[in-house]
Order: structure tokens, then sequence, then C-alpha cells
């Protein structure tokens, strides 16, 4: 019996039903209006907490570059979003107090981003580091620097310092990204020091200072004397690096004040006027059809990276300085993976001769020749 | 050598488990189980962190540690043992309690920098090949496990405070007839322990990660408490349980930082199948090791 | 361990007890928010204004459907410790079976193409569930370890069960490089009530928690399972299967939070992500704890501790202050109910 009337129920909720299409349904309201024109607040969400020395506190300080820039938008933000539904919800709520312009500034709010883009056809939703696929919604888009390329001049600093001839790469999860940068730095080391190698060891988390801190302890024990990393807060890994008297390369912040010794350079974030640029582009209502209405990525081949490079450190001798403005100079036609370049197992994956385009290079899927480590199949 | 780096590392990630495991053990023997142990740990990375940063002593901070741990100890301890509140309850109220006090109060420490304990190889003993890699050319606060894993265990079976806390534990009806309070011991005890958690919690953020960061004890506190079980309530046990399960967490990154691809979850499940697996074989002995009050709790 | 049978004996209280108990409950309330501002005022917010935006966030269209929505696997999930709690069975392993729950289902959902694809993927994270549960069931009758001990174990074993199979072997070979399974088709996802963002999964919840209710109420298996957790040697002299019905509350219990994880997974996420689960089996527990396991005000308890999450957004956007900071206010409001809402002596 019970179960009739349930199903019953369930017949008659079944006439109440839409698909769940994970946003991809636009709701009525705002359909026609233009995304973000004229926007009252801005939102901006982090994955971690805006204070890490790292990719975060990178981000909350372009969101406050904003905050100065348009004195007359409110800026919101808010920290230790996770990257799963969450994410939406936090971003409806900065959308309910006024925002029609929002930053997802994690690699892993993709997925959020493009549902509350869909929800809201009035708001600009913008995600940092990831790419769209599939044709890109009117009101939303990625952007991002090319990271590589200053982790490449960075690797040529590297590859001069060391003296093992091996090199430690500190990683979260073998991502594009990520793999991006670990070859570019061997690269870069290798272009000035053909027998070096990188070691990489992934934590499988963005931030879990105890794992950086074993991942560290063994990259030590093997010999390496420089260390860098791709985490979103990086002060575990610089410290042991420094306690035990060796190299570091800094990722997102200029971490040299916590390795004074040791420090060689690294590679920073400048996110200010990109995030400007992005705002007053939705504000005056010229979003849809923008270079940011699309996967926008920018470097030295097309104008200002926000990824710079870090002071140099003590340890860093003139003659690294020139070789590495050299290669910087010759980034602005050429590429970090420029041709040719080989995987682990030899075989050429950029053939000679060949400058591949942004795109190609964050969909590399291979360790180049050189790196010790292996990634998961999938 | 791989075998000397994973136990190395054992040794170098097991020194905080083993501060909580030992904490634990003294609360369990006196009755008590403290699932908060993950929020005292907590409160203890922090209040260590934050308190080296502001006074410049790493010392001093080891003992603010022990004292933020104690101190959420005693909530426990009072809804628990006074207020006879549900204590698996309790103890998972405490551990969201840790984190939004140390996520409301360490945002300021996120990233700050702090003096901390490096590590210092011990003269002869760090010379010796293998153990003494092992063993000794930790930091100071890992040498202090070394002194207090067999003190517990000497307090505990040698002198009349750990007979009061056995007794406690496994006849709190005698404890009354003699004019002693059970419950002021389980809450000495429950304290006390928290107090060794928070110390743990310290030597994670100022002597293995030298960082504070929200939630970073990322469940060593649970482990803890599966270890006790593990271990038998017994502190040398204890000791060589929090080396076995560093040890599981130290695998994946020696085995990739010498090029090997490694699925690290199956290795991260590791103490926990093995302390189930442990039950499941041993199970009726290693209860019949249980402090009588506990066994109540654990197998009634 | 002595509070799973205590209502009855309180209502069996004079009134005057009644009485105080309540204004104790009320002191100890009045105090938790008391700490609550006062470490507010230590961080520099303004508690009065703070608590305000708070509420005042929570009564938006958008809140309350988020609340909802938060709320649904938080109500299964919470239905997972009622059930054995009235066999006198401590389930805090609610967080594990939601993992293998979801995993069960994603592994079900992304295999079967077709209109059963949704019917199925939640059978699936029932089943799943229940095995989980199993596990600690089997333990404890078997070896006689207790199930609180095994079923916080195997949460973490579920995690890693599911950690292990989205780095590698279940990936979405077209995903970002970030661990996560493909995502669930259409099929396999739970409807929309239309015209608002929240799924079917609350009425699923609601159905749960009702048939929850009834059974324990009004059935004999309610009434054994009761009589089993009140007094399990009394019960095996009267010659109840005191074994078979401690197993049968832990797979019920178990199913149930492993529908919780296929219904979020079906009805939110879609896709098997770290952090899919957020602590949804421990919130629940607390919840069940706080409504003292009776299925109805559980359901209450449930929506009340997914409005303290949605609400902690306000004190984030409004107050500047850390999202987890509503940890705090709920923990001590726990502490509260735990320790201050009865006498302390039996």
């Amino acid at each position: 019996m019970r179960k009739i009337i349930a199903g019953a129920a369930l017949a008659a909720l079944a006439t109440a039903c839409s698909a769940n299409t994970g946003g991809t349904a636009a709701s009525s309201s705002g359909g026609t209006s233009v995304p973000g024109k004229g926007s009252a607040a801005v939102g901006f969400i982090f994955v971690g907490p805006k204070d890490d020395y790292g990719y975060n506190q990178a981000a909350y300080q372009g969101s406050q570059a904003v905050a100065k820039a348009f004195p007359q938008l409110k800026v919101l933000t808010a920290e230790n979003v996770p990257e799963d539904d969450n994410a939406a919800r936090v971003m409806n709520s900065m959308i309910a107090k006024g925002a029609k312009i929002v930053f997802a500034t994690s690699y892993g709010h993709l997925d959020a981003a493009l549902k509350v883009a869909a929800e809201h056809p009035d708001v600009v939703v913008v995600q940092q580091g990831n790419l769209i696929t599939g044709t890109t919604p009117r009101n939303a888009g990625t952007f991002f620097g090319t990271v590589y390329e200053p982790v490449y001049l960075a690797g040529i600093a590297a590859g001069k310092a060391t003296k093992t001839g091996k090199l430690g790469y500190v990683y979260a999860f073998p991502i594009s990204q990520t793999i991006d940068n670990i070859d570019a730095f061997e690269l870069g080391a290798q272009s000035v020091n053909p027998s070096v190698r990188t070691f990489a060891v992934s934590t499988s988390s963005w931030c879990d200072p105890a794992k950086q801190a074993e991942a560290a302890a063994n990259l030590l024990e093997q010999g390496v004397d420089v260390i860098t990393q791709h985490q979103d807060c990086t002060a575990t890994v610089v410290k042991a690096t420094e306690a035990a008297g060796k190299m570091t390369v800094g990722y997102h912040a200029d971490a040299s004040s916590i390795a004074p010794k040791g420090w060689l350079t690294g590679s920073e974030w400048n996110w200010g006027p990109l995030y400007s640029d992005i705002v007053r582009t939705a504000l005056d209502g010229g979003f849809t059809g923008s270079k940011y209405n699309g996967n926008f990525r920018v470097g030295y081949k097309t104008g200002d990276n926000p990824f710079v490079q870090s002071a140099y450190g003590p340890a860093v001798g003139a003659e690294t300085r020139s070789l590495i403005e050299a290669a910087k100079e010759k980034l602005k036609t050429g590429s970090p993976f420029a041709g040719p370049v080989r995987d682990q197992e030899g075989k050429v994956r950029v053939p000679d001769g060949t400058i591949p385009d942004y795109e190609t290079i964050e969909k590399i899927d291979y360790f180049v020749q050189g790196v010790v480590g292996s990634l998961p199949k999938s | 050598m791989l075998v000397v780096d994973i136990l190395t590392g054992g040794v170098r990630g097991g020194t905080a488990i083993m501060f909580a495991a030992l904490g634990e053990t003294l609360a369990e023997r006196a009755g008590v189980v403290n699932l908060g142990t993950e929020g005292c740990m907590l409160v203890g990375a922090l209040g260590g962190y934050a308190v080296a940063a502001e006074t410049g002593n790493p010392w001093l901070g080891l003992l603010a540690g022990a004292l933020a741990g104690a101190a959420l100890g005693l909530v426990h301890a009072v809804a628990v043992v006074w207020r006879r509140a549900d204590q698996f309850a309790t103890g998972l109220t405490l551990m969201f309690l840790g984190l939004g006090l140390t996520s409301l109060f360490g945002a300021a420490y996120v990233g700050k920098a702090a003096p901390g304990f490096d590590p210092v190889p011990l003269p002869l003993l760090g010379d010796i090949p293998i153990a003494g890699e092992i063993l000794f050319r930790h930091d100071p606060v890992t040498y202090l496990t070394f002194v207090v894993a067999p003190l517990l265990w000497f307090t505990l079976n040698r002198t009349k405070a750990g007979l009061l806390v056995r007794a406690a534990g496994e006849r709190a009806d005698v404890l009354h007839v003699h004019g002693h309070s059970a419950d002021l011991v389980r809450t000495a005890a429950v304290t006390a322990g928290a107090a060794l958690a928070g110390l743990g919690g310290a030597q994670l953020s100022t002597a293995y990660a030298h960082a504070w960061f929200e939630g970073m004890t990322a469940g060593r506190g649970f482990i803890a408490v599966a270890l006790v079980i593990f271990a038998a309530w017994r502190p040398l046990w204890v000791m060589a349980g929090s080396y076995l399960f560093g040890a599981a967490l130290a695998v994946a990154p020696a085995l990739q930082a010498r090029g090997h691809a490694l699925n690290q979850f199956a290795l991260d499940a590791l103490p926990f199948v093995i302390t189930l697996v442990f039950l499941a074989v041993l199970g009726r002995r290693t209860l019949r090791a249980a402090p009588e009050e506990l066994r109540r709790v654990f197998a009634r | 361990m002595t509070a799973t049978l205590a209502s009855p004996v309180e209502s069996a209280a004079p009134r005057r007890t009644a009485a105080r108990t309540a204004a104790r409950l009320l002191g100890a309330l009045a105090g938790a928010l008391a700490i609550f501002c006062v470490l507010l005022l230590a961080k520099g917010a303004d508690p009065v204004t703070a608590l305000g935006d708070m509420v005042a966030s929570v009564f938006t269209a958008e809140s309350l459907e988020q609340i909802v929505i938060k709320a649904t696997p938080l109500i299964l999930a919470a239905m997972a410790v009622v059930v054995p709690a009235r066999a006198g069975l401590t389930n805090v392993g609610g967080e594990g079976q939601v993992v293998i729950g979801a995993v069960a289902g994603a592994g079900v959902g992304l295999a079967v193409p077709g209109p059963a694809a949704l019917p199925l993927t939640l059978l699936a994270g029932a089943v799943g569930g229940a095995l989980w549960a199993g596990v600690a069931a089997a333990l404890r009758l078997v070896v006689g370890v207790n199930e609180a001990v095994t079923t916080l174990l195997l949460n973490y074993v579920a995690l890693d069960v599911m950690l292990y199979l989205i780095y590698e072997p279940w990936k979405d070979p077209h995903g970002s490089g970030q661990p996560a399974s493909r995502p669930l088709d259409l099929a396999a996802r739970l409807p929309l009530l239309s015209g608002t963002a929240i799924h079917m999964g609350i009425v699923v919840a609601l159905v749960a928690a009702v048939a929850v209710w009834l059974v324990l109420r009004g059935t004999s298996f309610g009434f054994r399972v009761s009589v089993v957790g009140g007094n399990p040697e009394a019960a095996r002299r009267a010659g109840l299967p005191v074994a078979r019905l401690i197993l049968l509350a832990m797979l019920l219990g178990g199913a149930l939070a492993g529908l919780a994880g296929a219904v979020h997974l079906a009805g939110v996420e879609f896709k098997l992500r770290p952090g899919l689960t957020t602590n949804i089996g421990y919130i629940a527990f607390l919840a069940a704890w706080l409504a003292r396991h009776r299925p109805l005000p559980t359901v209450g308890a449930a929506l009340l501790l997914a409005a303290v999450t949605v609400a902690g957004d306000s004190l984030q956007l409004d107050s500047g202050l850390p999202a987890a900071t509503v940890n705090i206010l709920m923990g001590l409001v726990l502490l509260a109910v735990l320790g201050w809402s009865r006498r302390a002596r039996r």
C-alpha cells in the first residue's frame, strides 16, 4: 500500500520536474541584458586563505587593486571556497549582493563558474587558469598568464646554480599547468646545463604543509640542491630547503625574506592590471565578444604577462643574469617549447623548428626528457 | 637507501601522531575516549605557531600548544565526565570547535614567519650507521618523544598517579571506596592527554612543516585514536605504531623522489586497514587489554 | 553512551524538574551565544551586526534553496545515525558510507545508459553504503569490536578508495587533470523542481525520514530493535534474534547514508571529486544527536545545521570573518545541547 502511495506521489512530482543540467538551462531573468554592465559590486572567490604566501594571496592582492582602481565598486571576497558546488553557492551569494562580475580564481572552480554563468546571463563569470572546451557562453571566459615562461627563465638560474645536477619540483596535481611548469623548468635548466635532471614529487593537495615537508626531505635526500614548487602555500618547502643550506626557486610570491641565503629567483603574480582591465571591459558592457570572452592567455609574445620574474638572490651572478635576459628576449618570438622537444621515452613531441602556440602548450600531458617522475595514466 | 629513507620519514611524520596517541592512551586508560583529539591537535598547532611567532621562542610556542590542547581537552572532560554527555558526539563537536577557532584566530598567522625547530643531529648517536640516521638526526621535539613515551609508561605502571588513572579506567567504584573521585582523576587524565595532543600539533607546525595552515592536521588526530587501539593501550606500543603509521605516509614521497609512479591513496589507507585487520584478527584479545570502564564503550 | 533512552525517563519526571531542565538548556544556549559574541568581539567584529547579517542572509529565496540542497544529504545521513542508535549502536561512519554510496552510485550511473540510470544509481548508493556499514556490523557481531571505532576507521578507508579511483582508474580522460570522474549523464541525474535549483533528492530524503519514523514507531521490527537498544540482555532472554536485529539496523543505517551520497552525487555534484562530502557524515551525526535521535526532529536539526553553514557565507561576505567561524557557533550550541539538556546523573 505504502509503495503505491509513494509511487503515485512520485508520479505527481514527475510533472513538476525539469532536467538537472547543472545550470545550463538559463533562467528567464535578465536574458537580454548586457552581462556585467553597470555592476555595483565585483566578487572574488579563492580556494585557500587570502594570506597563504602564494596563489590565493596574489589573487587577493589583485582584488584589492581592483578596489583601488574602482572606488565606486564594492569588492566582495571569499576565501577557502571548495572546488565543488559550494563554490556556486558562494558566487550566488555575491550575485545576490549586487555583483554582476565574478572572478572564480581556482583551477577547480570551473564547473561551478559555468553553472553560475548559465544561471545568470546578466553576470560576467571569469575563471582563472582553466580552459573552457566547446562553445563559450557569452558571459563567461577564462584567463591566465603563460606561467611557464618565467618558470623557464627561473630554470636557467637553477641550471646554472646546481652543483649536483639534480633539481627538485614539489607539485600539487598533475594538471596541464603543473606539467607545463615542470617541463619548462627542466628545459630552461637544460638550455644552460644539458645533463641536469628535475625530480618531481606530487602531494595531491594544493596545500598540505606536512606532505610538502616530507616531499622536500626526500628530494634533499636524493641529492637535489635546488628546489622549486607548484603549490598554493609555499613557505614549508622554502624553509625546509633553506634550513638544509640548499637553494630555492620561488613560485607565486617573493619568499626571499625566509630564504635569505638560498634564494635564487622565482616567479610571482601581478594580477592588478589584468583584473582591472577585465572589470573595466565588463562594466562598459563590452565583455561579450571581447578577448576575455574565451580562453584568454597572455605571455611575453602578446603583451604584459601577469606572471613576472621575482628579484634575484645573491647567488645569481652577472653571467646567469645576462643569460636569462637573452632568453627572455628570445621568448618574445619563440617559446620554452620550441622544437625539438622530446618526452621521457625520447620520442620527439615537438618537431625541430616548430614553435607551438599557447593552446598546444596547455595541452601537454607528458614529462620531457630529463624529468624524473611519472604521471598517472588516465 | 629507500628503506632507511622511509623509516626516517616514519619517525619524522610519526612524531606528531605519537604525541596525540600517547595523550589519547592516557585519557582512555582513565576510561574516556576523546574523538576530539583532531581538534586538540589543531589548536595546539596554531597556539604553538602563533606564540612562537609572537615571542620569537619556539619553546614557548610548544608550551602554548600544550596549553591550548589542554584547554580544549578540559571542555571535553567537563562535558563528558561532569555533565555525562556522550563522548563520541562531544568529541566530534570538539573537532568542529577546533576547526572554527583556529580558522578565526589563525588567519593572521598563515604565511607569517615564525622561528621553529630545525634538525639537530645528536653527537655520537647520530653517527651510528642506519639507526642513527633513522632516529637521531631530527629536531629536538622529536627527541622529546623518546622521553615522553617511556615516561608515560613509567607513570602509568609505577607511580601512584598512574595507579589512580588505571583505577579510574578499570574499577571506578574501588576508587570511590578509597575516598578518591574517579571524576577528578578522569578530568585530569583527559586534560593532560589533550595537552599532549596539543604538543603533537605544535610539533607539526613548528618542527615538521614550519608553517601554520588551516586544517593542517589532516586527520592525524583520528589516526592517533585508531593507533591507541592498535597498540592495545600501551605507551611503548604506541611509539612503535606511530613509526609504522608514519612510515606508511612516507612511502609515497620516497618512491616518487626516485621516479616511481604511485597511486598514493592506496598507501594512505594502509594505517586504517592495518588497524581494522588487526582488530578483526586479534579483536577479542586486544579488547581484553582495554580498560574495564572503556570496555563498556568499546565492547558492550 | 547513556543518553539514547534518557528522554522517556525525563518525560516521566515531575514537571518542576522538566522546567529546570529547560531553564538549564536555555542558560547553556545563551552562554554559547555569549561566548561566540565575545570571540567575534576579540576579532574586532561587531557581534550584533554580524549575527544580524547572518540571520538576514538566510531569509532570501536563494539561501532557502541552498539550505534545502545542503540539508538533503544531511537528513538522509542523519537517519543513518538514528536507526542504529535505536538498536544501541553508534554509527560514526556516516561520512564513509556517504562516500561509498557516491562511489557505488557513480560506478553504476556512469556505466548504465538510459532511463534506468537514475534508479540504479540511487539503488547502488544504498547497497554500497549498506555493505560498508555491514563491515562494521560484522566486526561487531563476530569479533566484538565496537562499531564506533570501526566505522570511524572505515571513513578514512572510504575516502582513500574514492581518491584512489578518481586519481587513476576512473579519472575523466577529458577532465582538467585534477582528480575527478566523468560527470553523470543527464539521465542519471535527479531532476530539479521546476523553476528552482532544488533537486528531487529532498523528496527522497523526506520520504525516507517519514518511513524511518513509521518503521521505528509502528512496526514490530522497530519495537524489537528498540528493545535490543534498551537492554540487549533482556532482549536475548526474551528470545529476540539480537545479532540479526543489530545487523539489520546497521545495514539499514548504511543504506540511508549511501543513499545520501548517491543523492548528493546525482543531484548536485555529478562527478566524484576530492572533498565531495565536505563533512556531511559528521555534521549529520551531530544533527541526529541534536534531535536526540528522534526521526522527525532530526529533519529539523539537519535543516538548522544546513542553515548555519549557509549563514557562514554571510560572516565572510558581510563581516570579513573566515567562513569556518560558524563551526564555533555550531560547536558551542551542540555542546550546550549535549551536556546541558538534561540532568547529568542517572
